[in-house]
């Protein structure tokens, strides 16, 4: 039997969500075209070439090396691309995924990446168009409600803050607001304006952004009510915590 | 100095906190609107900052531009919002205008909303306070922005 792996555990929404943003199993729920998606995330100009910070590994005469051999480079380090960054903020108040699961998401579905987690966002670095390609696919799906969600590459302040009233998610910079029942971003992720208006789509309904989360909420689907996650979350504890445990006598 | 606690001993402190950030409007009509109550003797407006220009990152410099910051007029006295309301903090002479207030808070606000008492002003000089305004300080005052700010206090029906 082919091995299936076991992903999250639990039987709430919730931890079934998580499955999903782990497994890559997620729904496309609206199209941004290349041409934006470079421009909002701020990079290069749309467009344009990727700029490389080294001749194609093809050129460049690789030395012998067993690992090299094994592994085959992404396509953004087989071009020599810089490397760069897109970063998410995602609100408290029932955004689709958290950083732990955009992480999580990039590390099991995408290679060459480095995914950072913090608390209020969460970065991914990776060759330039390995970057893109993980950040087209998040922004593109489940993983992402336009008021929810923020492009942000600095000043992300707000993921833990009341919604506006119009139910968007607060940006400092104001990088992005609803305009005409969707979300349009005129600013890149760091808030330097771009020449276009970016429509990032509608943003979720209350009801879909509490059928779709990755958060456990008192107000939506407690983490106390899994028992099986707690089972396993403080398994995970005890054993972590036995295992540092030395006795030298 | 006056006695901190000689007059404002009886007063009470309420704190608004809806369930959303405001949007310049709906604050200009709550604020209007708590403007014409007798008995409110201080009012904070408590929220996250919206800058002028972005502060830090490769973008430092640039306008923001945020549709939040706005002129509002309340009472014939107009401000400039520098923050999305969040939170409205008011010293009320007694409990009956207390309750006017958390009356005037149902009828404008679209949303739920959390009404405390509590302590939310002081009325003893902090150290900052010390050092900004000196052992004269009025003790009226205090409490009323943030000692770190240049923002002044904004004195509702004065021409000032």
């Amino acid at each position: 039997m082919a091995y299936k792996p076991q992903y999250y555990p639990g039987a709430t929404s919730v931890a079934a969500n998580r499955r999903k943003h782990m497994a890559g199993d997620i729904e496309k729920l609206r199209e941004i075209s290349d041409d934006d998606l470079t421009a909002v995330l701020g990079h290069r100009a749309p467009g344009s070439d990727y700029p490389s910070t080294h001749p194609p590994l093809a050129e460049m005469g690789e030395p012998a090396c067993s690992i090299r051999e094994i592994v085959e480079a992404t396509p953004g380090a087989k071009a020599g691309d810089r490397v760069r960054y897109v970063q998410f903020a995602d609100s408290m108040y029932n955004a689709p995924s958290t950083p732990y699961f955009r992480s999580y998401h990039a590390a099991i579905n995408a290679r060459g990446v480095d995914p950072g987690t913090l608390s209020g966002r969460q970065v991914v670095e990776a060759r330039e168009r390995d970057m893109e390609e993980v950040a087209k696919v998040q922004l593109e799906t489940e993983m992402s409600c336009p008021g929810l969600s923020g492009l942000r590459g600095c000043t992300v302040h707000g993921h833990s803050l009341r919604l506006q009233e119009d139910g968007v998610m607060f940006d400092m910079l104001d990088r992005r607001r609803l305009e005409n029942g969707t979300i349009i971003e005129d600013k890149d992720q760091v808030g330097v304006p771009i020449d276009r208006k970016v429509d990032l789509g509608k943003p979720m309904s209350e009801a879909e952004a509490a059928k779709r989360t990755t958060f456990y909420r008192i107000d939506n689907v407690s983490f106390r009510s899994d028992p099986e996650v707690i089972e396993w979350t403080q398994k995970v504890w005890e054993l972590r915590t036995l295992y540092g445990f030395q006795p030298k006598n | 100095m006056k006695d901190p606690d000689s007059e404002t001993v009886n007063r009470i402190q309420v704190e608004i906190c809806p369930k959303r950030l405001l949007n310049p409007e709906t604050a200009q009509m709550l604020l209007s609107e708590l403007s014409t109550l007798d008995g409110i003797s201080k009012a904070i407006i408590h929220g996250p900052r919206l800058p002028m220009t972005v502060a830090a990152g490769p973008g430092s410099g640039e306008d923001v531009g945020h549709a939040g910051r706005k002129v509002i007029v309340i009472a014939d006295t107009a401000l400039e919002l520098s923050i999305s309301v969040g939170r409205i903090r008011l010293e009320v002479a007694d409990a009956d205008v207390k309750e006017e207030v958390r009356i005037t808070c149902e009828k404008v606000l679209p949303f739920q909303f959390e009404f405390k008492e509590g302590l939310y002003f002081h009325n003893r000089l902090t150290v900052s306070d010390y050092a900004k305004y000196g052992p004269d300080a009025n003790v009226e005052m205090l409490g009323l922005s943030d000692p770190k700010s240049n923002n002044p206090i904004c004195i509702i029906g004065s021409k000032e």
